[in-house]
Order: structure tokens, then C-alpha cells, then sequence
């Protein structure tokens, strides 16, 4: 009995050896680093599953044919069109329009805008001129 | 498997689930990163796999032939064996093609044509970067800079770990060994820089590279003549910024995906478009290559020891290698000399001025100080178009391609079809990342560490969604990837 005793204390006595108190608050460190950066990549997923499922049905569409890949293949294309009915699928199509919107534009209408913010920073001016006026009249 | 792609979204998050639930038994750990590294490289041609294997065990059983002998003759011997194998198998996949066709043009021109043995040689993917990291564990092995490693998996690991595998940076055995043999540790400060950089090397290729590559600089490149000097020009900018973002971006991504798994990779860029001189360029692009060609080829062949003439011949020839390890075309050697000779002719100039006028010499005040501040300026504009001039080189498919870029600069009221505010744009954003604080990264990076993941999720997740909604459709593959 005393025997056994000695060796649960040998190895306890061990254990601490081998670990050290920074090594447990360094392991205790990694764990909840671990599980925080593993729910970021899950919710990441989710959100790009949801939003991005159009880019979903362009990658299972390049699978090759049979049995498994036709179903994920409808799988997606399901999915996706949930997604378009929820309206889920507007952020990327409004977001693309923008950049879309900016690659077409020429010097031109550059110069057509900058126009317009500066005839409506003058229009402004005056707004201001004018209420101060009032004010002060 | 390319970065920016749904396959290595799912890649990545079983090895980074299954790789932190094994981190209590070390060797299991190594092994699933071996595992997934293998399968990395095997998705691209699993036949290379054979390759990658061989190429380390060459560099595994010299490092254990070197710690078993002390005689100089015998580890002379063992590290010119594993170098030479590393580099003949480099050589023969990478070089063969190129060889023969420059050697039967060469016969063609002195009338002695023969049939040589051509081959279809395929380049696999990696192989300029695994051959130069395995040389670099058997060289420092040699020098006593790393121990001899026994086990096989970590050197193994070591070559193949799948972030830096394809495309660098060229990690060195006396960074990431030691990291091998300590309890795999993930900080909040290894996940707020692993999410920047991801996200920060996402969006530098798949929206400002991948934009330059599609609308500006594949065209201009693909018909100099069509196109006036400034659309040529802008053409070439584009290519600097391109270049820089495609591989600044892979690096980030390589970098930032290793954090989150617990290993720190050293940095390989530097805002390379600061650099008020050739020498600084080399300080800030490529870094694990510059410092691989300094190591172990600079410094061996005397670097600047042995008296001025030599340590030009010395930046020369160290250039010109690191211009052909780029690629195996005379447009690749031609972009390595020239950047050697520019590179001596600095050093040359700057040695007769701070004869002339030495750096200590000038009176503190204000006026000193401007000139200074206008050298420096003139000195980053300078390098800048001396980058450029190469990069014109580097990108041509041929002298005649390039020749033709050069000559169309004479061609300024051909009207410009390509400078439009989008691109324009593009270049000026990228350029004026060049000039932002160089702790910028590292401000935003502190910022995310302190997060709760589902900001942190919505963040990383935002940012990917919204970094494909607007990139090019397909993905292209990152120009590192040939060399």
C-alpha cells in the first residue's frame, strides 16, 4: 500500500517536472487560441456558404460525373437558389456592380464628377453664406 | 491547390482542426503536417511527390553522414555530393529543354547541326524552392550552424511544409528546425497576424494583381507595337505593382497560414518600392532569396573581401545565377546581369563619392538636411525605373518582345487606350502602401488579437467574401509558381 503511494508521489513529482507552471499557462494559452480561431473559421465558413454561394455552384460544377458529384452538384445549385430567393446573393451583386461602375469610367467622367463635388461644395458655400447671413441680418 | 480557392479553404480547416486536437503527442502532429504537405504538393501531379522524397533524403542521409565524420576531406566530400544532387536534379528538369535548344542554336550558327535528345521535360511545381532549402539544411549542417537532425519526419516537414512548398519564402533549416523540437504554441498574436496577412495577401492578388495582369499588362506585353509610350509606360508600372502584389501576396498568405499554425516564417518583402538604391531593393524584395544567394553564394565565392575587382565580379556572378534560378530563358540571365552590373556599378559610384566627399563631412543644419532628403528622393525615383528596366526583361516572352517595349517609348501622341482611373488607380494605391508606416501591419494585427471570435469570424469572413465578390472571375495561378 505504502508502495503505491510513492509511486502516485513520484508521479505527480514527475509530472511537475516535466511541466513547468509556464508551460501549463503557455498550453492553457494555445487551447483558447485554438477554439477561438477555430469558431472565427467556422463562422467565416458559414458566412461564405450563405453569401457566397454562387461561387459554391461554380466549383461543383467542375467535379466530373457519377453518382455523388451530380448530387452535390444539386446540392449547390439548390442551396444557391434559396440563397437568391432570400435575397442573400444582392451584397455580391451590388458590390461587384460598384467595381464594375469604377473600371468603366473614363478620364471624362472623372473630371465630370470632380465638376459636380465642386459645384456642390460651392452650393454649399453659399447655403452656409446665406443661413449666416440671415443669422446675422 | 492554389491559395484563393474553395479546395484550400477546406485544406486548410481540417489541417488546422486535426493539427491542433493531435498537439498533445508532438511526433503525430508532425506527421499529420507531413501528411497534408504531401497531399498538397501531390494535388498538382502526384508523380512529383517521388521527386520531393528523394531530393530530401539525399539531404536527410548527408546531414547524417556529416555527423558522423569529423575529417574536412570526407564532409567536403558529402556536402558537394548532396549539393551537386540537389542541383543536377534541379538542372535536368528545369534546365534540359533550355540547354539543348541553345546548344543546337549555337551548332545551327557554326554549320555542325546535329539531332540532339530532346524531351518533353514538365518543371514540377516547387522545385527551385525545395532544392535551394535542402541545400541550405546540408550547407549549415557543414558549417555547424544546425545540428544534424535524426529524424526523418522533421527534415522531411522541414522541406515539404505546405505553405512555403510551391513558392517560398525559402525558410532555413536554423529557423525552423528548433521551432520542430519545442511544444507547438498558437498566441492571440499569432492569430491577429496570421488574419492580416491572409487577408491583406488575398486581396493584393486577387484584386490588385490579378486586375493588372488581365487589363493592363497582358495585353500591352502581348503587342508592344500596338500600344504608344504611354500606355507602355503605365504598362510597365503595372507590372512592377503586379509583380510585387502576385508574390508579396503569396508570401503573406504562406506566412500568415504557418502563424496560424503555430510556425513563424522570417519576412520576404519590405516595401521594395522605397529602396533609394539597387542595394536596398535587395534588402527589402525576396528577402529568403537575397540572403539564400548572400549565404551561400556571395560569401563563399569571397563577397567583398578579396579587394574591389573581386567583390564586383562577386555581386555579378551572384546576380547573374539568381537570374537564371528565376527561369531558364536568356531574358531571365539578361535581367540577373543587368541587376549584378547595376548593383557594382552602385557600389563603384558610391565608393568614388564618399572619397570625394565623405558621408561625416557635411555640416548638420537645415540646408544639409534637404539635401539629403532630395538625395533620397531622387535616389527612390531613381531605383524605381532602374527596377523597372529589368522588369521589362523579366516579363517579355523574348529580346524581340522587349526590344519592341523599348522602342515604343519613342511613340508619345499615339493616343493611350490603357491609363484608365481604374488602373491608374490601382498602381497609385499599391504605390502609396510602399510609403505607409512599416509597423502598419502590426498595428491592425494588435488590433484583431483582442477581439471575440465572432468579430474575429465575421472579419476574416467579411473580408474573404468580399475579396472574391470583386476579383476577376477564375483564379489565376501566382507567377512564382514557374520559377
Amino acid at each position: 500500500m505504502l508502495d503505491l503511494i510513492r509511486e502516485i508521489e513520484m508521479e505527480l513529482e514527475d509530472g511537475w517536472e516535466a511541466a513547468s507552471r509556464v508551460e501549463l499557462q503557455t498550453a492553457e494559452h494555445t487551447r483558447r487560441a485554438v477554439a477561438r480561431f477555430a469558431r472565427a473559421l467556422w463562422i467565416t465558413a458559414a458566412l461564405l456558404l450563405v453569401l457566397n454561394s454562387a461561387r459554391l455552384v461554380t466549383w461543383t460544377n467542375g467535379f466530373g460525373v457519377g453518382p455523388v458529384q451530380d448530387t452535390v452538384v444539386a446540392l449547390s445549385a439548390a442551396w444557391n437558389e434559396q440563397m437568391g430567393r432570400a435575397g442573400l446573393g444582392d451584397p455580391s451583386e451590388a458590390a461587384r456592380e460598384k467595381l464594375d461602375t469604377w473600371r468603366m469610367m473614363r478620364w471624362s467622367d472623372v473630371e465630370i464628377r470632380l465638376d459636380d463635388e465642386r459645384q456642390r461644395a460651392r452650393e454649399g458655400a453659399r447655403l452656409l453664406r446665406g443661413m449666416l447671413g440671415e443669422e446675422t441680418g | 491547390m492554389l491559395f484563393p480557392t474553395i479546395e484550400f479553404g477546406i485544406f486548410f480547416l481540417i489541417v488546422f482542426t486535426v493539427s491542433w486536437a493531435v498537439r498533445w503527442t508532438p511526433h503525430w502532429r508532425k506527421l499529420v503536417l507531413l501528411a497534408a504537405s504531401y497531399f498538397f504538393y501531390g494535388w498538382w501531379d502526384w508523380r512529383f511527390m517521388g521527386l520531393l522524397l528523394v531530393s530530401t533524403l539525399i539531404n536527410y542521409f548527408a546531414g547524417l553522414a556529416l555527423a558522423r565524420t569529423e575529417r574536412p576531406v570526407l564532409r567536403k566530400l558529402v556536402v558537394t555530393l548532396a549539393v551537386t544532387g540537389g542541383l543536377a536534379i534541379l538542372g535536368f528538369f528545369k534546365y534540359y529543354g533550355f540547354f539543348l535548344t541553345s546548344l543546337s542554336a549555337l551548332l545551327e550558327m557554326a554549320g555542325l547541326e546535329r539531332d540532339l535528345p530532346f524531351m518533353q521535360v514538365i518543371l514540377p511545381v516547387g522545385i527551385s524552392f525545395f532544392t535551394f532549402q535542402g541545400i541550405s539544411y546540408v550547407v549549415d549542417v557543414y558549417r555547424g550552424h544546425v545540428r544534424p537532425e535524426r529524424s526523418l519526419a522533421n527534415v522531411m516537414l522541414y522541406i515539404s511544409f505546405f505553405p512555403q512548398l510551391v513558392a517560398g519564402p525559402i525558410v532555413r533549416a536554423a529557423d525552423f528546425l528548433p521551432q520542430l523540437h519545442r511544444a507547438p504554441v498558437l498566441t492571440r498574436a499569432h492569430v491577429g497576424v496570421g488574419t492580416v496577412l491572409v487577408l491583406s495577401g488575398l486581396a493584393k492578388k486577387m484584386l490588385i494583381a490579378n486586375y493588372l495582369a488581365t487589363e493592363l499588362v497582358d495585353p500591352v506585353f502581348f503587342d508592344p507595337t500596338a500600344v504608344g509610350a504611354l500606355d507602355l509606360l503605365i504598362g510597365v508600372y503595372g507590372y512592377a505593382i503586379q509583380i510585387y502584389c502576385d508574390f508579396s501576396g503569396y508570401s503573406d498568405i504562406a506566412i500568415g497560414v504557418a502563424a496560424l499554425l503555430g510556425y513563424r516564417f522570417l519576412e520576404n518583402f519590405n516595401q521594395p518600392y522605397r529602396a533609394a538604391s539597387l542595394q536596398d531593393f535587395w534588402r527589402r524584395w525576396h528577402i529568403s532569396l537575397s540572403t539564400w544567394l548572400r549565404d551561400y553564394l556571395y560569401k563563399p565565392l569571397g563577397g567583398n573581401r578579396r579587394g574591389e575587382a573581386k567583390t564586383y565580379r562577386n555581386l555579378f556572378l551572384t546576380m547573374f545565377l539568381g537570374g537564371i534560378w528565376h527561369g531558364a530563358a536568356w531574358t531571365f540571365v539578361f535581367w540577373g546581369a543587368f541587376h549584378g552590373a547595376m548593383l557594382a556599378v552602385e557600389r563603384h559610384a558610391r565608393r568614388k563619392l564618399d572619397e570625394f566627399a565623405p558621408p561625416n563631412s557635411d555640416p548638420v543644419g537645415i540646408a544639409s538636411a534637404v539635401g539629403h532628403g532630395a538625395q533620397h528622393i531622387v535616389g527612390i525615383f531613381w531605383t524605381f525605373h532602374l527596377v523597372c528596366f529589368a522588369w521589362i526583361f523579366f516579363r517579355a516572352d523574348s529580346f524581340t518582345t522587349a526590344g519592341s517595349y523599348l522602342a515604343g517609348f519613342a511613340r508619345w501622341s499615339d493616343p493611350n487606350q490603357y491609363a484608365t482611373p481604374f488602373l491608374v488607380g490601382l498602381i497609385a494605391l499599391a504605390m502609396v502602401f510602399q510609403f505607409t508606416p512599416r509597423d502598419l501591419g502590426r498595428w491592425v494585427a494588435q488590433g484583431l488579437q483582442w477581439l471575440p471570435s465572432p468579430v474575429l469570424g465575421l472579419i476574416l469572413g467579411g473580408g474573404v467574401w468580399l475579396i472574391w465578390a470583386v476579383a476577376p472571375e477564375g483564379v489565376a495561378p501566382f507567377i512564382y509558381f514557374q520559377f
